[in-house]
């Protein structure tokens, strides 16, 4: 427990300071893109208003009211959010891969750590886990900051206040990661967590046995995304459903607790007896 | 003693190892002599379990690798094991971290020794210097045995001096050493027992000292006669 511990604490400061560009990227760019973006709303407003003699109501009628939905929507908001969900993707992958590549032989000191290989591969999924839930911590944070720039920038008049939920409801794509019960965040995020690990095997087939690895990595997926949906499958298909909502739901944990299960298992037999550095 | 009996394995379609058997033995050096390719490196691998075995056997002080064989014993391959971003205190640091066989003095002792700095980052030494650290990071564990994969490879004559000074000291004395070489004039002095190996297969192992006082023949001699006839 203390080494994996530590090797979370390793590997979280082997990708810390990627990790500040990231955090600083977004808050950077929400930050501005809000201020651009009322600006320009109220330039609009300003032109249209001011200029063009058009009346207040029906510019409100005509290109409605500024909201954080409006600044939601934007690239301000959707570019670095898509850029961190990019980057842990790959973050995935080269937390293992950088280990074997370039001049160094880290990955030889790894395995040759004093303590239960599996502890690096928890260690690693943990890291993977921490980082996406800080910035999804981030998110929630920088909305109420964005929530009060806007009440500044914006006359109420010309401006729909929306709280935290509301703005999180309203997120089409980004539903996922902003769950509004704590079911669905188990279910959303339990998923995730399970695909990282299979993932993380299906690199551990990879490293074991390369060239041909791929092949098995390919199957394993496979293999893991077909029990997962079994159930739903079956009951789809097969049974034409015939299961209750409750019970597809029971027999979809069970499916899911079975491939990270599955995903351990192979994982700790690869990592013991299979790994190749 | 690290055993390994009958030990076989196949990279793909080619073999690489085919039944190696041989001992080496606490307080003694003991040198794997072939040239590249003929699987000293990978006989390390499989000592330290970093590449799988297909058949056969390795115990070490009578039991398979577990983890906790990695406080008795280590590997020091021919590229340094630590990440070239690390300063070299923080390379030490890692290591007290994770072992407790880590002797934090023993590694400042040889850090003075190889007048190196530890504030002096990885990635910055010259090749002679990573060596030098990448040795330290082994010998500073205060393990059985040591296992070195061609530690005087690419690197220049007075760091090679100042490395065999180091198998005549006391950081070597009483530890299990295995020592893989494909020129062994720079340790044919060191060492006591000398295994040949060609092509996957153990072509001969003997003691040093035996083999001089008996039949007065150098590691050099016997290697003469085993790989020309």
């Amino acid at each position: 427990m203390n080494r994996y511990l530590k090797l979370v604490n390793f590997e979280f400061e082997r990708f810390f300071r990627f990790y500040l560009i990231l955090i600083g990227i977004t808050i950077l760019s929400e930050i501005i893109g809000i201020i651009v973006k009322s600006k320009t709303y109220l330039n609009r407003a300003h032109q249209e208003i001011n200029v063009n003699l058009m009346p207040q109501s029906e510019f409100i009628e005509q290109f409605g009211k500024m909201s954080i939905y409006n600044f939601s929507q934007s690239g301000w908001f959707m570019g670095p959010i898509a850029l961190c969900i990019v980057t842990l993707l790959i973050y995935v992958f080269f937390i293992w891969y950088r280990d074997w590549f370039g001049k160094n032989t880290f990955s030889y000191r790894l395995f040759m750590l004093p303590t239960e290989r599996m502890n690096i591969y928890f260690a690693k999924a943990t890291t993977i886990i921490l980082f996406v839930l800080g910035l999804v911590a981030l998110q929630i944070l920088l909305f109420p900051i964005e929530i009060q720039l806007l009440k500044w920038l914006v006359p109420s008049e010309f401006r729909i206040d929306m709280t935290v939920p509301e703005i999180t409801e309203n997120l089409y794509y980004l539903y996922l990661l902003f769950p509004k019960t704590l079911i669905e965040f188990i279910l959303y995020y339990g998923t995730g967590i399970i695909a990282v690990f299979v993932i993380f095997t299906a690199i551990l087939f990879e490293r074991s046995y390369r060239l041909k690895g791929i092949f098995y990595a390919i199957i394993y997926v496979a293999v893991s995304i077909l029990v997962f949906l079994g159930p739903a499958l079956f009951d789809a298909f097969v049974l034409e459903g015939y299961f209750y909502t409750i019970e597809l739901f029971l027999l979809e944990i069970g499916a899911a607790l079975l491939v990270l299960a599955g995903a351990i298992w192979v994982g700790n037999k690869l990592i013991k007896h299979k790994i190749r550095v | 003693m690290i055993e390994l009996k009958n030990v076989t394995k196949k990279f793909g379609k080619k073999q690489v190892l085919k039944g190696v058997s041989f001992t080496a033995e606490k307080g003694k050096i003991t040198c794997l002599i072939g040239i590249n390719g003929v699987g000293k490196t990978t006989i390390m691998k499989a000592i330290m379990a970093l590449t799988p075995i297909d058949s056969g056997e390795i115990l070490i002080n009578g039991e398979t690798l577990n983890k906790g064989s990695y406080e008795k014993v280590t590997f020091i391959p021919d590229a340094i094991t630590m990440l070239p971003s690390m300063k070299i205190s923080e390379a030490f640091t890692f290591m007290a971290d994770f072992y407790n066989s880590w002797n934090m003095e023993r590694a400042k002792e040889l850090l003075n020794f190889f007048n190196l700095n530890e504030t002096d980052r990885i990635s910055e030494l010259s090749k002679g210097n990573t060596a030098k650290v990448n040795l330290i990071l082994g010998l500073a564990l205060d393990v059985d045995y040591i296992l070195m994969d061609e530690p005087f490879s690419g690197i220049d004559i007075f760091s090679r001096e100042q490395i065999a000074d180091v198998f005549t000291s006391h950081l070597i004395e009483d530890r299990g050493v295995i020592i893989t070489t494909h020129e062994i004039n720079d340790i044919e002095h060191l060492i006591d027992k000398a295994v040949l190996l060609d092509n996957g297969v153990i072509l001969k192992e003997f003691d040093t000292e035996e083999i001089r006082e008996t039949e007065g023949k150098s590691v050099v001699d016997v290697m003469r006669e085993v790989y020309r006839g």
